[in-house]
């Protein structure tokens, strides 16, 4: 055989190989027992070394877990009475319905977006499901005979003592009697999974799919019908301010109902959305749900949890006369400055309205005339809109979306500007939010406020003129320099002091501003990492089409950047998710700091924290999962990374 | 150009300017759209608060109609969140009782919790009138600092807990110490001076401190500390609540190794203010020393001589303080006596009041208020 046949011939073995290996990778046929371990566990002599000595860590410490959850010295009925601490403060219970208002608008909003999402793959298969089912049944069943033997405890709930004063541990045979229910629920998970295993053949189980937004919502649909029959106890506080232990009773009537209604309320939002996908009009309603997204935060804190006192005879003298002001005067003047024609005289005009705007602010300083800073921020995004206003130079159609731009912002901002102006009528104890409400309303916050100042930032210190980059990159470097509990002690505690004469900051929005102002340095060098991916080809492409900078910018150059960015992006909300719980060192009263302080402060339970700690862990530990699986989610629909 | 593009012009400008005097004539107040839950009363309002800005503390609280009160974020017995998120507390009860004074209901008090770092900015800016924070009364914080100090309400003082199956007994002393792990939080005076009196008694220790108490109690519990110290109201609650049933604990010595006067705190000059706050500890004691609580309150209402005028019953005292005449009789009937408070909140820590310092003077303590009339 000549060289160039043996070459020929490799060549030939190769391809069928690899066309091979492509071939079964997605079908491979799952391999049974014992060649599956001996395959991966056990396939040489350092591995079997290896999986010995990590079955054994994880043995003890899975054993060390569930001794410690299942103590009896653990006080979880501090965790069960203190729930409402936990969650939502000192919010008055007479209110309580807007707490569910709020929490059925974001399941809504949540409801309809997973409706309008594109599906990604396929769902779980048979054979997924089915080893979740097992390795449950076999984790509780693994956790029942691990676990060490429950105290003797006498009637009243005290420990039997021996005459070294050391607690009686039950014998091994009676332990495993009292968890017979919990034997009982494990053997139905192996049965289930054994069950789907060998109930579908080997093909079927690896091709059969349920698709895997609407299996969550059952499963969570199920947790909540347990409300409805299982005996979780009844915890919480009387009028008189007593707690209420009751341990054999289902959860109050205020729980069941309002969690039965709310899963409710996801389910249909999902269906709805579902039905709209299907439409033309899919696009449309995936950007009115962003924009509800982002009023969201503002709407639900400020208005419905906040419950503003408005005086009505003001706002109808003052607030929306002038609303209507704006909102008509700046219309006008916009749709003269879309005017193609308008020439010269449009940037002359435009000029004006931004000397104008920052004049305002100057007299503001110095304090020359009154002026409500609302009017202030609309002048100057007049200024602003002018300025920007040949961009959207064109026929009438493309003049009146720009003027119905304008009419939405200023509504928009109008109407927030009044509500967040206007005192609380639920106000305790300096703030009316406390608990976890204040760690997603700061999380919100940061997010939404953070992200466009970021943008800002990094095209500041990626443009060529020298005085914003300058600016920017001197920002961006300085509060990256500062470590940030040192800028959240300084808005916490300090900014007061800077304020001027008769202004105050409240210590939860003045944390707000401090978490944003960090977040967006670090968010604007992740955006300039995606402008910096962005190929030159495609500033030439938009030069050469004739686009202006702002439009190339907001059309051509930033939605491919932001696309490139979303995963640091996301792994950036999920920082500012954790890092909420600073606020407890400043003296907020966020979640962390009602399990961390509160919860050991009270009489009944002095130092009960560990399991205060714990289970808010297991809290912070959902949000932040399900925020890297949906970006994970993202980037696939985007296909980012597979480029 | 055409006619038309300079008519729009024209208007655009017309428009431009029409918006100024607009806005200018409508709005009069200078709130700011950047401070949402502060202060933000209406317009009118805000202008009387401008005029007494400066003046009087105790007209500006009347007129506001609450009062802004300092407690610890957490502190055992003192103030901490109940389940419902509402401060519960002897500091507590102390803001609600002097609201009832000054206000006439002990619910119209804003309470807020400071850290230790805050609290003396908190009131310097404004944002609490007055603090019942267990701040303890010294000479720094009276001059340097800028604070004022009303009664004491709390003697309290440091001292040490330790294992009795080590050998300590409550008879033990600062000299017994020799050799011991102590431990105690971080940043308090408690260590300067555990470490200033371990130099004194000339024994050697070795110190450990943790972020809270809760660790140091985890480990004294542990035995990874020795002795644990810091005051000694903390000290019994959490024998009270966390001696195990394996361990024996004993509090020493008798003589507390600090003091720790802790009472109302408030800035300075403010003299009729401060009358209110301190003259509504007194009547809280005086009401002690004639047995009167909160549950037979109103059966004394036509009390001869000091008890009556202090109930209101010849007010001018109280009215020529710029309070109601019925202030004294609305704060206990609303919140209790002295001992009342103590009952309410230190007595389920096991703290006793009979023969402490802070029992009244007739019964040996040091709570001795002057005299009303």
């Amino acid at each position: 055989m000549s060289v160039e046949a043996q070459l020929e011939a490799a060549a030939k073995d190769l391809l069928a190989a690899t066309k091979a290996a492509d071939a079964v990778r997605p079908d491979e046929p799952s391999l049974s027992l014992r060649p599956w371990m001996r395959k991966n566990l056990f396939s040489s002599i350092s591995s079997v070394i290896l999986t010995v000595v990590f079955a054994a860590i994880s043995i003890f410490a899975y054993r060390g877990v569930l001794n410690f959850i299942f103590s009896e010295e653990r006080r979880w009925d501090a965790i069960r009475v203190n729930l409402r601490a936990l969650f939502t403060f000192a919010y008055p219970e007479s209110q309580y319905i807007r707490i569910w208002v709020t929490l059925g608008i974001v399941l809504m909003l949540t409801g309809l977006s997973m409706g309008l999402m594109k599906s990604i793959g396929q769902g779980f298969s048979i054979k997924r499901i089915s080893m979740w089912f097992l390795s449950s049944g076999s984790a509780i069943i693994g956790g029942l005979i691990l676990r060490e033997p429950s105290v003797l405890k006498h009637p009243d709930g005290t420990p039997v003592l021996d005459e070294n004063l050391q607690v009686i541990r039950e014998s091994f045979s009676a332990a495993m009697g009292d968890r017979v229910w919990w034997w009982l629920g494990g053997l139905v998970a192996l049965g289930i999974g054994l069950g789907l295993w060998f109930g579908f053949g080997e093909l079927r189980r690896r091709t059969t799919f349920i698709a895997a937004i609407p299996l969550t919502l059952g499963f969570i649909g199920m947790f909540i019908s347990t409300v409805w029959w299982f005996k979780w106890g009844h915890y919480g506080t009387n009028t008189a301010g007593d707690i209420i232990i009751e341990p054999g009773r289902t959860v109050a009537a205020t729980t069941k109902g309002p969690w039965t209604v709310m899963w409710f309320v996801l389910v249909f939002a999902y269906i709805a959305g579902r039905a709209v996908f299907t439409t033309k009009r899919a696009a449309t309603a995936r950007a009115s749900l962003g924009l509800a997204w982002l009023l969201a935060p503002f709407m639900t804190f400020f208005v419905i949890l906040r419950d503003p006192a408005l005086d009505w005879s003001h706002v109808w003298s003052t607030h929306i006369p002038m609303a209507l002001a704006f909102i008509i005067g700046g219309g006008l003047v916009l749709w003269a400055l879309t005017n193609p024609n308008i020439g010269e005289i449009g940037r002359l005009i435009a000029i004006v309205l931004i000397t104008l705007a920052l004049f305002h602010w100057v007299a503001g300083f110095f304090g020359w005339y009154p002026m409500l800073q609302k009017a202030r921020i609309s002048f100057l995004l007049l200024g602003l809109a002018g300025a920007s206003a040949h961009n959207f130079a064109g026929d009438a159609r493309q003049r009146s979306r720009m003027v119905w731009g304008w009419v939405g912002l200023m509504v928009i901002v109008h109407y927030l500007a009044t509500m967040i102006n206007t005192a609380s009528t639920l106000e305790v104890n300096g703030e009316f939010a406390g608990g976890f409400v204040v760690t997603l309303y700061i999380a919100a916050f940061t997010m939404t406020f953070s992200l466009p100042l970021g943008v800002m930032l990094a095209l500041g210190r990626t443009s060529t003129m020298p005085l914003f980059r300058i600016l920017s990159t001197t920002y961006i470097e300085l509060v990256r320099g500062i470590p940030f509990i040192t800028i959240l002690f300084f808005f916490a505690v300090f900014v007061n002091f800077f304020l001027p004469e008769g202004m105050e900051l409240a210590k939860l929005a003045a944390a707000g501003i401090g978490f944003s102002l960090f977040g967006a340095a670090y968010l604007a060098e992740n955006v300039r990492g995606g402008l910096q991916a962005i190929q030159r080809g495609q500033y030439e492409a938009s030069d050469a089409l004739g686009l202006t900078t702002v439009q190339r910018t907001s059309f051509i150059v930033l939605p491919q950047a932001l696309q490139v960015s979303i995963p640091p992006l996301v792994g950036g909300a999920i920082g500012t998710f954790k890092e909420t719980s600073l606020l407890s060192i400043v003296g907020i009263i966020d979640f962390t700091r009602v399990a961390n302080s509160s919860i050991p402060g009270q009489t009944e339970f002095v130092g009960v924290k560990r399991e205060g700690l714990l289970f808010i862990s297991l809290i912070y530990w959902i949000g932040a999962y399900s925020m890297s699986k949906y970006s994970q989610r993202l980037e696939k629909q985007l296909g980012v990374g597979e480029r | 150009m055409n006619t038309k593009s300079k008519l729009t012009k024209l208007l655009a400008l017309l428009f431009a300017f029409t918006l100024l005097a607009t806005s200018c004539g409508s709005s009069s107040d200078g709130e700011s759209t950047a401070a949402p839950a502060a202060d933000n009363a209406s317009e009118e309002d805000n202008d009387d608060v401008e005029l007494t800005q400066g003046d009087d503390l105790l007209e500006q609280i009347i007129a506001r109609g609450t009062l802004n009160c300092g407690v610890a974020s957490v502190s055992i017995g003192f103030a901490v969140a109940d389940s419902n998120g509402v401060f519960q507390g002897f500091d507590a009860d102390w803001c609600r009782a002097t609201a009832a004074a000054i206000l006439g209901d002990a619910n119209a008090v804003n309470i807020v919790p400071l850290t230790a770092a805050e609290r003396f900015t908190a009131v310097q800016t404004g944002e609490v009138d007055l603090l019942h924070r267990n701040t303890t009364w010294t000479q720094s914080r009276d001059s340097d600092v800028g604070m004022d100090f009303g009664p004491t309400t709390y003697f309290d003082g440091q001292q040490l807990m330790a294992r009795v199956g080590d050998g300590f007994t409550p008879n033990s002393g600062v000299a017994d110490l020799d050799g011991a792990v102590i431990c105690t939080n971080a940043g308090t005076t408690t260590e300067k001076n555990i470490a200033e009196a371990a130099i004194l008694a000339g024994v050697e220790i070795t110190l450990n401190t943790f972020e809270d108490f809760d660790i140091v109690t985890q480990n004294f519990i542990d035995g990874g500390c020795d002795v644990i110290t810091t005051d000694g109201s903390g000290l019994v609650g959490r024998k009270a609540e966390q001696q195990p049933a394996d361990q024996e604990w004993a509090i020493f010595p008798g003589q507390p190794i600090s003091k720790e006067p802790l009472g109302p705190t408030y800035g300075q000059n403010q003299s009729r203010f401060a009358d209110a706050v301190n003259w509504t500890v007194y009547a809280m004691l005086i009401a002690d020393e004639y047995g009167v609580n909160q549950d037979n309150v109103d059966d004394f209402l036509g009390a001869e001589a000091e008890l009556g005028r202090l109930l209101g019953g010849e007010g001018e005292v109280q009215t020529a303080m710029g309070l109601n005449a019925d202030a004294f009789y609305q704060a206990i009937s609303q919140m209790g006596s002295y001992s009342d408070l103590w009952k309410r909140h230190l007595a389920p820590l096991g703290l006793q009041l009979e023969g402490s310092a802070n029992d009244l003077w007739t019964n040996g303590g040091l709570m001795y208020p002057p005299p009303a009339r």
